[in-house]
């Protein structure tokens, strides 16, 4: 039963990449030899000459990749160790909600492009913002999503607790957090890949590691270095969905119990 | 004849009163509700919605504070008794919680009053057998029916085997069908338990079916009406839902109502 449903999502997945490479490529060939576009392999490079260029360009793709990775994972983790310390201090008091929670909207109202150069140039040090800029970013999804779970727990729970004379982190520890598990890890999933933007933003204000700088010069040097500007960009990409997938089996394993995890029928598989 | 060992009072309510404000209007949920249910009693709390009967059951369980009047419940004040865990409770719902399965459900109250683990896992055993859910312990609530779940929750107001059980319209959300065999289930564990019941219904067959006394309540402003002694012998059986004396007083009831 399970391995019919694997294959039954694996096969129209293969078939969507399958087809869109086909596509890509013809459009490729179309605009290249056909309209022949000025710098056409710039608009659309082939994907096969991509792949070629991966040869001699993928050890330095996946250490700076590392690079980016690295420094937004810490930020991410800094911004939801924050996030969620924020969330906590807003359930358990009002006042705590009604002075902190305006200023956390409005902290995402300022641009990231704007800050991202601002930060840099306060601390001078291009991993310590980049880690910044993508606690940032991660702090706010985390903080509403945990918050919004946190005050999600239906009143009957809560009144189970007060029949069996809970303490009160008792209501946390066995009711409030378990219960918001969903919802922060739906703020997780926003933010993740988030974070790694945030990074590679903070590499193009003039860092010297990272994909956003490899993404930079390989712009710069123009044409002749579209095949790795485009696998640049398409690294920046994977390393988003890498982090998605990553919050997503993380999910699995400590929300094992969400609906929709759960089988037909009420029975688990 | 109730089957009370002594009138020792086990929930005492004097001149209870309960109001709401709106922002229209003064609601009385609850007007001037004396009564005395003893030690080792089934008793029901039945009425129509809107009756106060759910009202009256949180306030004896301290989920909600009297505007006026007195509670008293194992000699204590109400908050007394809750603090203590005098008694357990069963929702409408069955309230587990989805993260644990069902043998942590159940022993719940136990981690709160620093049970051991091993003690809780005996206990565990004991509570699932005593409801006849034996076996699915290591389920997840959601993979039990509604009738299951419901006695799990049972289970769990019986963990730390509490003097009182009070129970909210437990069974309502439930099929006919299975109302009628948790009925009979719920004396089977009683006789085994022997401690005091406070059952809520709008069920007068139900009422009459369990209870040795059943208060009857009435709305706007919700009230007690009538308190209806139920003579029927104990252990009580299926067969007893077709006797004569069975619908006889099921009709007296009807008409305490008739008479509002």
């Amino acid at each position: 039963m399970k391995s019919m449903l694997r294959q039954g999502r694996l096969f129209p997945a293969a078939a969507w990449v399958l087809g869109l490479m086909i596509l890509w490529e013809a459009v490729s060939w179309f605009l290249l030899e056909w309209a022949r576009v000025p710098l056409a392999q710039s608009k659309l490079p082939y994907l096969h000459e991509m792949v070629r260029s991966l040869g001699g360009y993928g050890a330095v793709l996946l250490k700076e990749g590392a690079a980016t990775l690295g420094n937004a994972g810490l930020g991410f983790l800094m911004g939801t160790a924050a996030g969620a310390l924020l969330a906590v201090l807003m359930s358990v008091s009002r006042t705590v909600e009604n002075l902190a929670f305006p200023y956390a909207v409005a902290s995402q109202m300022i641009p990231i492009l704007g800050l991202a150069p601002i930060i840099y140039g306060i601390v001078r040090d291009e991993q310590v913002s980049r880690i910044l800029i993508s606690g940032y970013i991660t702090f706010f999804p985390v903080s509403l999503g945990l918050l919004r779970g946190l005050r999600s727990v239906p009143p009957s729970a809560l009144e189970l607790m007060r029949a069996c004379a809970a303490k009160p982190w008792e209501v946390y520890w066995k009711l409030r957090l378990p219960a918001s598990l969903p919802s922060l890890f739906a703020g997780l999933k926003v933010a993740a890949p988030l974070a790694v933007t945030g990074a590679i933003l903070v590499e193009l204000m003039g860092a010297r590691h990272g994909i956003g700088v490899l993404m930079l010069r390989n712009l710069y040097y123009g044409p002749s270095h579209a095949y790795l500007f485009w696998l640049t960009v398409m690294t920046g990409a994977l390393l988003g969905i890498a982090v998605s997938w990553l919050i997503g089996a993380a999910e699995r394993l400590a929300v094992p119990w969400q609906p929709e995890f759960r089988g037909r029928g009420g029975e688990r598989g | 004849m109730a089957i009370v060992d002594s009138v020792v009072p086990e929930i005492e309510l004097d001149q209870v009163g309960m109001r709401y404000r709106t922002d229209s209007a003064e609601v009385v949920a609850l007007q001037q509700v004396s009564l005395s249910i003893a030690r080792g009693e089934f008793v029901s709390l039945l009425g129509p919605s809107g009756c106060g009967k759910t009202t009256l059951l949180r306030l004896m369980a301290d989920l909600l504070d009297p505007t006026g009047g007195t509670v008293r419940v194992a000699g204590k004040t109400a908050k007394e008794a809750r603090l203590s865990r005098k008694y357990g409770i069963v929702f409408q719902n069955p309230v587990l919680y989805d993260w644990r399965k069902v043998k942590q459900n159940v022993v719940l109250p136990l981690e709160m009053f620093g049970v051991n683990k091993a003690e809780r896992d005996r206990r565990a055993e004991e509570l699932l057998e005593l409801v006849g859910l034996r076996g699915f312990g290591d389920k997840y609530p959601w993979q039990l029916s509604g009738g299951m779940q419901q006695r799990a929750a049972i289970a769990r107001a019986l963990a730390m085997e509490p003097e009182i059980l009070l129970m909210d319209e437990p069974f309502s959300a439930l099929d006919e069908f299975s109302r009628e065999r948790l009925n009979e289930e719920l004396l089977s564990i009683w006789s085994k338990v022997k401690n005091t019941v406070v059952f809520v219904t709008h069920s007068i067959p139900e009422a009459v079916f369990l209870s040795d006394r059943v208060f009857v309540l009435s709305p706007h402003p919700g009230r007690l009406s009538a308190v209806v002694d139920i003579p029927l012998p104990r252990p009580r059986a299926r067969e007893m839902r077709t006797d004569p004396e069975f619908y006889r007083l099921i009709s007296r009831i009807r008409d305490s109502f008739e008479g509002v």
